[in-house]
C-alpha cells in the first residue's frame, strides 16, 4: 500500500465518520421533533412511573441537550437501550446482527460476481450464437425480477419441491444459524445483481477479446483458458468493478427485505422490527450501522480498483 | 453523452435553409429519429404492448373487476386456478384476477407518480446546481454523497410510518429519495452544455438565464433525462412492493401486489398460486419498462446513429 493510498484511505474514513454522524444526527433530530413521547404510544403508564421512565432515558431533557447526551455515547461507541425491551443494550445487539448481515451479504456478492461473470464471459466468447442470446435474456429477465420474487421462487423450489420430490427425506428449512441455510437467501439477494455484472461483463469482454494483445496471445498458442481468463478477463474486469459500490449498497437495501422473509436476524430484521414498534433508538443506532457498513465496503471497493488497474493511483 | 446534435429545431429559420439541408437527405427531428429506431427494436415495442396492456388493466379496474377486490368468501379459499376464477382465490375468499387487475392500478400510479415528481424535483435542482454552481451546487452535492451512504428503503420506511401509508405518502417516501439520481445526472448534462457554443451564442445575444436554461439546455439534455425517467417507474414498482412487503405499503385491504404477495407468503406451501400471481404481473410489468427504458436509451443515443 503506497503512502498515497494510506492517505486517500485515511480521508475516506473521516468522511464515513462524518457521513454516519450526519446521518444519524439527521434521524435523531427528525425523531425527536415528533409529537408526544417515544412511551405514550406503548403502554398505559401512571404519571410518576412514566416521569421515571422519561427520565432514565433522558427524554425529559431538552433535546439538544439529549443530543449532546447521546453525541457522547457514541463517541464511547454507545448507542444507548431499547425503548421498548428496558435493559437492552443497542450497542452489542446490533454488533450481533451486523455479523449476520455481513455473512449473507459477503455471500449474496459472491453468488452476484461468480454467476454474472461467468453468464457474461460465456456469452462474449459465443457471441452471436444460442449461448449468447440465452444469457442475455436470462440477465434482462434476472434483474426485472426483484429479489423477494427469487426468494418466493427458490423457497418453494428448495422448501416445498425438495420435499415434494424426496418424499420429505431431504428438506430445507427457511431460518438461520445452519450454513446450508444460507445459500438461498444469498442467491435470491444476489440474483437480480449477477444480471447486472453479466451484462456488463458481456460488454466490456466483447471490447477486450478484439484487442491486439488478445490476438497477440492467441498467436503465441496460449491456451483458451489462459488467454480468457488470465488476459482478457483481467482488463475486462475494470469497468465492471466501477458498479460494485452501488451493487453493494442496493444489496445491503434488498437484506432489508430477505431477511423479514427468511426470517433472518439481522440489522435490516431489527430495523423492520423496531420502527414498527417505535423503537426509536433502535432505529437511530441500526442507521448509524448501515451507513458506516455502507461506507466501508465502498472503501473496499475503491481500494480494490488500484489491484485491478495499477493505471489508478490515489 | 450529450444528445446534442444540431437539429434544424435549434437553428432559426434562415439558417436552416442553408445549413442542414445538403447534408441530410431528409430533416428529421431527434425524437422522430429515435422513434422510428424504437420502432425497429423488438422487445421495446413488446414492452410497450406489454405496459399498454396494464394500463388497460388499470384503467378498467376503476369501473370494472370481474369481482369487487374486497368481496371474501368463507368457502373456497386458497382455491386454485378454475374456469370462474381464473387466476384462484386468496386466503380470504378473494379473487385474485381482481385483485391483481387493481394491483396494476396501485403499481402504475405509484410507479409512474413516483417517476414523475421525482423527475420534476431532480430536474429543477440539477439544471440549477450545474448552471449556477455555488452555494445550491455545493448543497446537493452533498445531499447526493451523503444520500450514497444510506438505504434509500431505510428513509422511505422511517417516512411512511411519520406521514401515514396513503398512496400520495408512498409517492412521496419514494421520490424524497429517487430524485437524487435524477439531480447528478442533470447536474452533469447541464455542467457539459453550459460550456458549449450555442449557448455562448444564445448569451451573447443577452437571452436570459431562464430562458438558456428550458429553450436550450434542458431540450439537449432531454433524451438522458426521459431514459432515467422510464428506469424510475419499475424500480419504484419495486419500491413500493419493498414497502408492502414489510406492511408498511398502501394499506389493506387495497389490492397492491407487494401485499398480496406478503398475504400469500404465509400459505405459500399449500397455496403457492396466490404469492406467484401477483409477483407475475409485477415481474412483468418491471421487465416491459427494462425493455422499454433499453429500447429508449439505444434509440436515443446519438453514438449508436446509423
Amino acid at each position: 500500500m503506497s503512502r498515497g493510498t494510506l492517505v486517500y484511505a485515511v480521508q475516506r474514513l473521516l468522511l464515513i465518520t462524518f457521513t454516519a454522524l450526519v446521518v444519524s444526527s439527521i434521524v435523531f433530530i427528525g425523531v425527536h421533533q415528533l409529537p408526544g413521547n417515544a412511551l405514550a404510544s406503548e403502554r398505559r403508564l401512571n404519571p410518576a412511573t412514566e416521569q421515571a421512565l422519561l427520565h432514565h432515558y433522558n427524554l425529559d431533557l431538552p433535546w439538544p441537550q439529549q443530543y449532546l447526551l447521546w453525541l457522547e455515547g457514541l463517541a464511547h461507541g454507545n448507542l444507548g437501550e431499547s425503548l421498548v425491551n428496558m435493559g437492552t443494550q443497542i450497542t452489542p445487539l446490533l454488533l450481533r446482527e451486523v455479523k449476520v448481515s455481513v455473512t449473507l451479504g459477503l455471500a449474496a456478492v459472491f453468488v452476484t460476481i461468480f454467476i454474472g461473470m461467468s453468464l457474461g464471459v460465456l456469452a462474449a466468447i459465443r457471441q452471436n450464437t444460442w449461448v449468447d442470446y440465452a444469457a442475455s435474456t436470462a440477465a434482462v429477465i434476472g434483474y426485472s425480477v426483484p429479489s423477494f420474487v427469487w426468494a418466493f421462487l427458490l423457497i418453494l423450489l428448495t422448501v416445498t419441491g425438495l420435499y415434494a420430490w424426496t418424499g420429505g427425506t431431504i428438506y430445507e428449512d427457511i431460518g438461520w444459524g445452519k450454513i446450508e441455510q444460507i445459500p438461498v437467501p444469498a442467491l435470491a439477494l444476489g440474483l437480480p445483481y449477477a444480471a447486472i455484472v453479466a451484462r456488463l461483463t458481456r460488454a466490456s469482454m466483447l471490447e477486450t477479446i478484439r484487442q491486439d494483445y488478445v490476438r497477440t496471445a492467441w498467436a503465441k498458442g496460449l491456451s483458451a483458458r489462459v488467454v480468457i481468463l488470465r488476459h482478457a478477463l483481467r482488463n475486462a474486469l475494470i469497468p465492471v468493478a466501477t458498479i460494485l459500490g452501488p451493487l453493494v449498497t442496493g444489496i445491503i437495501t434488498g437484506s432489508v427485505v430477505i431477511e423479514f422473509l427468511f426470517g433472518i436476524p439481522g440489522l435490516g430484521q431489527e430495523f423492520v422490527t423496531s420502527i414498527l414498534s417505535r423503537d426509536y433508538n433502535i432505529v437511530i443506532g441500526v442507521f448509524t450501522f448501515y451507513a458506516a457498513l455502507i461506507g466501508l465496503a465502498n472503501l473496499t471497493v475503491d481500494l480494490l480498483y488500484p489491484v485491478l488497474d495499477p493505471r489508478i493511483r490515489y | 453523452m450529450a444528445t446534442v446534435v444540431p437539429t434544424a429545431l435549434e437553428l432559426p429559420d434562415q439558417l436552416q435553409v442553408v445549413g442542414a439541408a445538403e447534408e441530410l437527405p431528409e430533416q428529421v427531428t431527434l425524437w422522430q429519429d429515435a422513434w422510428r429506431r424504437l420502432k425497429r427494436n423488438r422487445l421495446a415495442v413488446i414492452g410497450l404492448v406489454i405496459i399498454g396492456v396494464f394500463l388497460t388493466t388499470a384503467l378498467v379496474s376503476f369501473v370494472w373487476t370481474p369481482y369487487p377486490t374486497w368481496r371474501q368468501a368463507l368457502g373456497p379459499t386458497y382455491q386454485g386456478p378454475t374456469l370462474i376464477h381464473p387466476l384462484g382465490l386468496d386466503d380470504y375468499g378473494r379473487d385474485i384476477l381482481s385483485r391483481v387487475m387493481g394491483g396494476a392500478a396501485i403499481a402504475l400510479s405509484v410507479g409512474v407518480g413516483a417517476s414523475m415528481l421525482a423527475s420534476a424535483i431532480g430536474i429543477i435542482l440539477g439544471l440549477l446546481a450545474g448552471f449556477y454552481r455555488g452555494k445550491i451546487d455545493v448543497l446537493i452535492s452533498l445531499l447526493i454523497n451523503i444520500s450514497y451512504g444510506v438505504p434509500d428503503l431505510l428513509i422511505a420506511l422511517i417516512l411512511v410510518v411519520l406521514i401515514g401509508r396513503g398512496i400520495q405518502n408512498i409517492i412521496l417516501a419514494i421520490s424524497i429519495t429517487a430524485w437524487l439520481g435524477m439531480a447528478r445526472l442533470v447536474r452533469g448534462q447541464t455542467l457539459a452544455l453550459r460550456e458549449r457554443e450555442f449557448v455562448e451564442a444564445a448569451r451573447s445575444i443577452g437571452t436570459k438565464n431562464r430562458k438558456i436554461l428550458t429553450r436550450h439546455i434542458l431540450p439537449n439534455a432531454l433524451g438522458p433525462i426521459v431514459v432515467q425517467a422510464t428506469y424510475l417507474v419499475p424500480a419504484a414498482i419495486i419500491f413500493e412492493a419493498f414497502l408492502s412487503l414489510l406492511g408498511l405499503g398502501v394499506p389493506p385491504p387495497a389490492p397492491s401486489w407487494g401485499a398480496m404477495a406478503s398475504e400469500g407468503y404465509k400459505a405459500i406451501q399449500i397455496a403457492p398460486h396466490i404469492v406467484l400471481m401477483p409477483c407475475l404481473a409485477l415481474s412483468l410489468t418491471v421487465l416491459a419498462f427494462n425493455w422499454v427504458g433499453d429500447g429508449l436509451r439505444d434509440a436515443i443515443d446519438p453514438r449508436m446513429r446509423r
